[in-house]
């Protein structure tokens, strides 16, 4: 990973309220961040697993994280989700970690194409697949939204 | 009449009881004319980006997926939540960390599959902030 980590270190508030972790030392492909297991990503209703809806943040989450991560991002560019996609292949059990790898498929000044998985990181086994479209260089002030 | 309408919700609040993400998005629910509306306030930790403020767009979507979750608990008088198969979302409008709410409506539900859309509010029902394609797979 590159020298983005500087200033994206910092989790926006509902990634620490998930206790995302980007990590760091991940030699793969685009941006890897965990989400470890525990009460507050649970949907207990079904038994002790993974919310659907944590995973879908942190897909999110990473999705945006792997843009600013592309070699071509110029620092400070503002960018809105378009949309996205999951789909939800299996649960998790909250004993585990997650780890969602998001890789930018394409990127010019104005869109940016994003894929990202959910695995099981003891397993391997895949949890969630998401697609993610991103509008680059919208202005960061709400009353032009 | 009145009893099993009462008995409907009840489903879903026992829902968001039961679910502690749910409960970390605070999320509520009620029913207006068959219409499960569920909604978050938006407290300072549902925020993905500080600098507008904005809400996070995974609050935005779970938002929408449990809108949909809800309405379908609640139209078949379901005991726990049907299983998601995918949610697709259109991003629309910059959503504030405000009072936020979702209601999804069945396009079509058979035996096996409901197809869902979902669509999220701030201040304006019509000033829509995302909207959203979900399917569930039932019980069979």
């Amino acid at each position: 990973m590159s020298m983005f980590l500087k200033s994206l270190k910092e989790l926006p508030p509902f990634g620490e309220a998930l206790g995302m972790i980007l990590e760091e030392q991940d030699q793969g492909a685009g941006v890897a961040v965990l989400l470890p297991g525990h009460g507050r990503v649970s949907s207990s209703d079904q038994g002790g697993i993974f919310d659907s809806g944590a995973i879908l943040a942190t897909i999110d989450n990473t999705a945006g994280w792997c843009i600013r991560d592309h070699e071509d991002y110029i620092e400070g560019t503002s960018m809105a989700t378009l949309d996205l996609r999951v789909d939800f292949l299996t649960s998790a059990a909250l004993s585990e970690t997650l780890r969602v790898r998001a890789i930018c498929d394409g990127f010019d000044g104005s869109l940016a194409f994003v894929r990202a998985t959910a695995e099981v990181v003891a397993s391997g086994v895949l949890v969630a697949t998401g697609q993610a479209t991103f509008m680059l260089g919208t202005p960061n002030n709400p009353a032009n939204v | 009449m009145a009893q099993s309408l009462q008995n409907k919700l009840d489903h879903v609040h026992r829902l968001i009881k039961a679910n502690p993400y749910l409960e970390l998005l605070g999320a509520e629910a009620e029913v207006i004319e068959e219409e499960v509306i569920v909604s978050v306030f938006g407290a300072p930790h549902l925020v993905g980006n500080i600098n507008l403020p904005a809400l996070h767009g995974g609050v935005i979507g779970s938002l929408l997926g449990f809108a949909a979750t809800a309405q379908v608990v609640y139209t078949n008088n379901l005991h726990a939540s049907p299983r998601l198969v995918n949610i697709d979302i259109d991003y629309l409008r910059t959503g504030k960390p405000i009072k936020t709410f979702a209601a999804a409506k069945v396009v079509r539900q058979g035996r096996r599959v409901a197809n869902m859309r979902a669509e999220l509010w701030q201040a304006e029902r019509t000033r829509t902030i995302a909207v959203a394609r979900v399917q569930f797979l039932l019980d069979q």
